[in-house]
């Protein structure tokens, strides 16, 4: 909200010595920080920030409230009622405790106009001037007091007027023109006809003030909060008026708010007071709240002298009653936020200063607990690839269904995962799967120019259920574009679906993960982190004996028929060999050619051998004729 | 002492550092050598000589001109051979074929993402304290989300324009906060919170709220929780640990500043400033001159959290602060657009995350 100056300080004349730059910081140390400051018709705005639980300080009577207490200094004193109370000139029935108070009084315009001092105040706030005195007056002591009121044209008035709760059917049209169709928990101020206006929201049209009004009917009520917090809501309509009764307005200001009002009119405009009078009475207070110094030292962290602290309360107006070791504390009239002794803890440390506060480490009271394997499981994870030149991604839970349907799996129907109100149909689906977003991403940076694409995400999936979505972490990868090229050793090759085979085996995934081929030379897998191992403990494990006797290496160059998969080829050989002297047994090279026998490629099968003693050739030479014969018992020969 | 040297030895002392430059190469230098220091017919033979036949009680002072001369041409010499030794390796090795000029292979580095990086730095730091990390799933209840936060049931944040929710399940929606987890958490370990002597944890995460994507929002953004449950936990406890944290973060020299704020969740609240880590609180663009950076926002527990998940707020008592990470991050690392953080242009992680 913008605080003007000059205004502050006629409502705290002690303000006006105090330079900007305190003056915000004063204010920040209070709980309402400054956002800005702009220069405004020859004085200074403030924009202070005023949190939702604060809204008695939405005025500038309201801030310089705080600045007061704080510098244990007194508001200038409002002025007198301009006349007693009189009888009502009109009926006024409160048929809803929403609305437990209603000052009025009616006045018939004079002639004048809104002082040009005023005018200046509304420009500075980013308010409107209407040159109407009455609904200059009526925004005028709303930013300057707190307290929304409202001036209804009395001569547009049908009848008696009633604060009612509208009825199935009812609409009202507002001051910006528009008609609502209203609900039976909304609160509407009504004459005979119906709804003349919203209850602390907005004003009707057929009933507002013009330049043509002779008579003004004058509205200062206190409205419940949740009311009008609801029909602001529902009628998304949200007003200076409903954001200061919606927080809570002070009821004891309903009086006062209407005299305030009555004295302007007279004074700028020569309104004749024809009656003022109140229907209804002030809300009950609420009760005490018992301060003990037990719990407020706890929360200060030192024992503070409980007269201190009653003081300090005080000074923001509460009533205090002291006992032996704990205050008795009755809250002011505008303050609905001091509900429970943290709440007046609060109010004592925020007064002193939290500057104030020592500073102490908590005592640990039990041992610290560990990192979940979990957690630790990803953690190990991120860092394995980042160190295999892998980038780790973050992006939206949400996709489109389009994307979402060309991953996840079919048992994981969209709707489930479905948002009720997504920020657009490309947000709309939670996902099934991570690589749409990680191919997205990987066609971002081939646009810019990457040469290779190493990606990956550690993210949720999401999996429908009948009591909604399930989500399991995941891993996803991308790899793609050119390895090597980039130095005279390394030559470039495309990346290909082996490429990311051997990643996953480096990540201890058991089953080989389905490779996806995302774009031309672009692969990816993922992963439900549940298959991957959980990390080990870091201690050093039992160990395990090795063979010193120098192993054996022998190649055998075969001509295998296309189609004869290398692990059945791999298990025929090892499975003819000796278990506890076979090392390793693999194809290190494939050859295709035409100069090759039709249906035939070449292999190079690497067979390593080492056991607990030295290995004789004649011995290696039989095993590699047993493992040729197995070979070619798949219809495999000895290449030439 | 000059009249104890011929002049023409005095002369080769002179030039003695122009030759030695003007050697290109090793035979040059073996020259130069034998010509100076060598065992015949050098200017240091011809000095020993001299030596040998000088009056006795000149013999002291003249050995010592000698050996000065012969210590400095040695010593330079010998340098010199270092520097064409290994040029001539360096040579060599071009000739056979390895030029380490060359671009050699450089392992390939990636980069963890600098949000993550972040969390973890910050769980690191809090690890020593004692605490450990707690989750929770994105997809959460109101009553996790709101009602367990002391937060009202007519609050805005619950609105439909404000907060994700499920079409099919209309009591669900995407986590709005990581406080969540502190309900989760809490519902959890109150039955055991005696044995287990309170709790401490973190609670990093990604949230969601109903944001339009620009340069300053994202639906989408991450937020690390902190909570402390003890006996008679105060305001003090919650200043030391975010005095060390931030000190541990930032640097010995750094200040924290609280204020005055509101949550639902805490009482009381605050707001915690620190001093600006860019400028060392000096005034600059980021603390907008006041030498003052917005941080976290922190307080004690409200007692209707305790309450609700079955904690007596009358023995227990607690902290709790929640901090925006991609607001830590861009502050720290002056990012100008917050999409980027989303967008995964390798070239911005890689500059961003590192590797740690």
């Amino acid at each position: 909200m913008w605080i003007e100056r000059k205004a502050l300080a006629q409502e705290i004349p002690a303000v006006a010595g105090i330079d900007t730059r305190e003056l915000c910081e004063l204010l920040a140390s209070l709980g309402f920080p400054v956002d800005g400051v702009a220069a405004r018709e020859g004085s200074e705005a403030l924009d202070v920030d005023i949190t939702a639980n604060r809204g008695d300080a939405m005025s500038h009577r309201g801030i310089a409230r705080e600045v007061a207490a704080r510098m244990g200094q007194s508001l200038v004193p409002l002025p007198p009622p301009p006349a007693p109370e009189g009888a009502p000139l009109l009926e006024v029935r409160l048929e809803a405790t929403a609305c437990p108070v209603y000052a009025t009084a009616v006045l018939e315009l004079g002639s004048g106009e809104t002082p040009e001092s005023v005018q200046a105040f509304l420009r500075a706030l980013e308010a409107t001037p209407k040159k109407l005195p009455a609904v200059d007056a009526s925004n005028e002591l709303l930013l300057r007091y707190g307290h929304p009121t409202h001036a209804f044209d009395a001569d547009a008035i049908r009848g008696a007027v009633t604060v009612r709760w509208a009825r199935s059917g009812e609409d009202l049209t507002t001051l910006d023109g528009v008609t609502r169709t209203l609900a039976t928990t909304d609160l509407v101020i009504a004459d005979e006809a119906g709804p003349i206006a919203l209850a602390g929201v907005m004003g009707g049209d057929a009933t507002k003030v013009t330049a043509a009004t002779r008579r003004v009917l004058l509205e200062s009520a206190w409205f419940d909060p949740r009311t009008v917090r609801a029909t602001a809501r529902r009628h998304s309509l949200h007003t200076d008026a409903s954001h200061r009764f919606g927080r809570g307005a002070d009821p004891a200001m309903a009086r006062i708010a209407r005299d305030l009002l009555v004295l302007r009119l007279q004074t700028w405009c020569q309104a004749r007071l024809l009656g003022a009078w109140t229907a209804g009475a002030d809300p009950q207070r609420g009760t005490a709240v018992v301060l003990e110094a037990s719990l407020l030292a706890r929360i200060a962290g030192e024992t503070l002298d409980l007269s201190q602290a009653a003081e300090a309360l005080q000074r923001l107006g509460c009533g205090v009653v002291a006992a032996v070791g704990s205050l008795s504390v009755l809250p002011p009239t505008w303050r609905h936020d001091l509900n429970i002794p943290e709440d007046l803890a609060e109010e004592v440390l925020r007064l002193r200063g939290y500057e104030h506060i020592p500073s102490a480490l908590p005592p640990l009271e039990g041992p610290p607990e560990h990192l979940a394997p979990a957690y630790l499981q990803r953690q190990a994870l991120a860092r394995r690839l980042a160190q295999l030149g892998f980038h780790q991604t973050v992006t939206y839970g949400f996709i489109s269904p389009e994307a979402d349907g060309a991953f996840a799996g079919p048992g994981n129907p969209a709707e489930g995962r479905t948002l009720a109100n997504p920020l657009g149909y490309e947000y709309s689906v939670l996902r099934g799967s991570l690589l749409p977003s990680l191919q997205v991403s990987a066609g971002q940076n081939t646009r810019q120019g990457a040469r290779q694409i190493r990606l990956f995400e550690l993210a949720p999936t999401y999996l429908s259920g009948p009591d909604g979505p399930r989500e399991q972490a995941a891993l996803a990868v991308v790899w793609g574009g050119v390895l090597g090229g980039e130095d005279p050793f390394s030559p470039a090759r495309s990346v290909q679906e082996a490429d990311l085979a051997g990643l996953a085996r480096d990540l201890g995934i058991q089953d080989g993960p389905a490779i996806h081929r995302l774009a031309e030379g672009l692969f990816g897998f993922e992963v439900s982190l549940a298959v991957l191992p959980l990390p080990q403990d870091r201690i050093i494990p039992a160990f395990r004996p090795f063979s010193r006797f120098p192993a054996v290496e022998r190649d055998l160059s075969l001509l295998v028929p296309l189609g004869l998969s290398h692990e059945t080829l791999r298990q025929a050989m090892a499975g003819v060999l000796p278990a506890d002297a076979l090392q390793d047994l693999r194809c290190v090279d494939v050859f295709r050619h035409r100069s090759l026998p039709e249906g035939r490629q070449a292999w190079l099968m690497r067979l390593r051998f080492q056991a607990d003693r030295t290995l004789v050739g004649a011995e290696v030479d039989g095993w590699m004729a047993a493992a040729l014969a197995a070979a070619e018992a798949l219809g495999v020969s000895l290449r030439a | 002492m000059d009249q104890l040297l011929p002049p023409e030895i005095d002369e080769a002392a002179r030039s003695f550092p122009e030759a030695l430059a003007a050697c290109g190469d090793l035979n040059a230098l073996m020259r130069l050598k034998g010509a100076y220091v060598g065992r015949e017919a050098s200017h240091a033979a011809r000095m020993m000589d001299l030596l040998k036949a000088a009056p006795k009680e000149h013999k002291r002072e003249l050995g010592a001109q000698i050996n000065a001369y012969k210590q400095q041409w040695e010593e330079a010499l010998k340098g010199r051979q270092t520097e064409l030794e290994s040029a001539k390796k360096a040579q060599d090795a071009l000739a056979a074929g390895w030029d380490p000029t060359l671009p050699p292979p450089v392992p390939a580095a990636g980069a963890l993402h600098p949000l993550n990086r972040l969390m973890d730095r910050l769980v690191d730091v809090f690890r020593p304290l004692g605490f450990h990390v707690e989750e929770g799933p994105e997809v959460e209840t109101e009553a996790h989300n709101f009602d367990g936060l002391n937060i009202p049931d007519d609050h805005p944040a619950k609105a439909s324009s404000d907060t994700f929710y499920l079409a099919a399940h209309p009591e669900l929606l995407l986590r709005t906060h990581t406080s969540p987890v502190q309900v989760r958490t809490l519902l959890r370990v109150a039955p055991t919170l005696t044995e287990r002597g309170g709790i401490r944890f973190l609670a990093p995460g990604r949230v969601y709220r109903k944001d339009e994507i620009d340069p300053t929002h994202s639906p989408m953004f991450h937020q690390v929780e902190g909570m402390l449950v003890g006996h008679g936990i105060g305001m003090q406890h919650l200043k030391g640990t975010l005095e060390y944290a931030l000190r541990t973060l930032f640097g010995p020299h750094t200040e924290i500043r609280l204020r005055p704020s509101y949550f639902p969740f805490v009482e009381p609240g605050c707001e915690v400033d620190v001093s600006c880590p860019l400028c060392g609180a000096t005034g600059c663009r980021v603390c907008k001159g006041s030498g003052w950076v917005e941080i976290l926002g922190a307080g004690l527990i409200h007692p209707n959290v305790l309450t609700y998940a079955g904690i007596d707020p009358t023995v227990w008592s607690g902290w709790a602060f929640g901090m925006g990470v991609e607001r830590m991050a861009m502050m720290l690392s002056q990012t100008p657009d917050l999409r980027l953080f989303f967008e995964n242009d390798q070239r911005f992680l890689k500059a961003m995350g590192g590797l740690d």
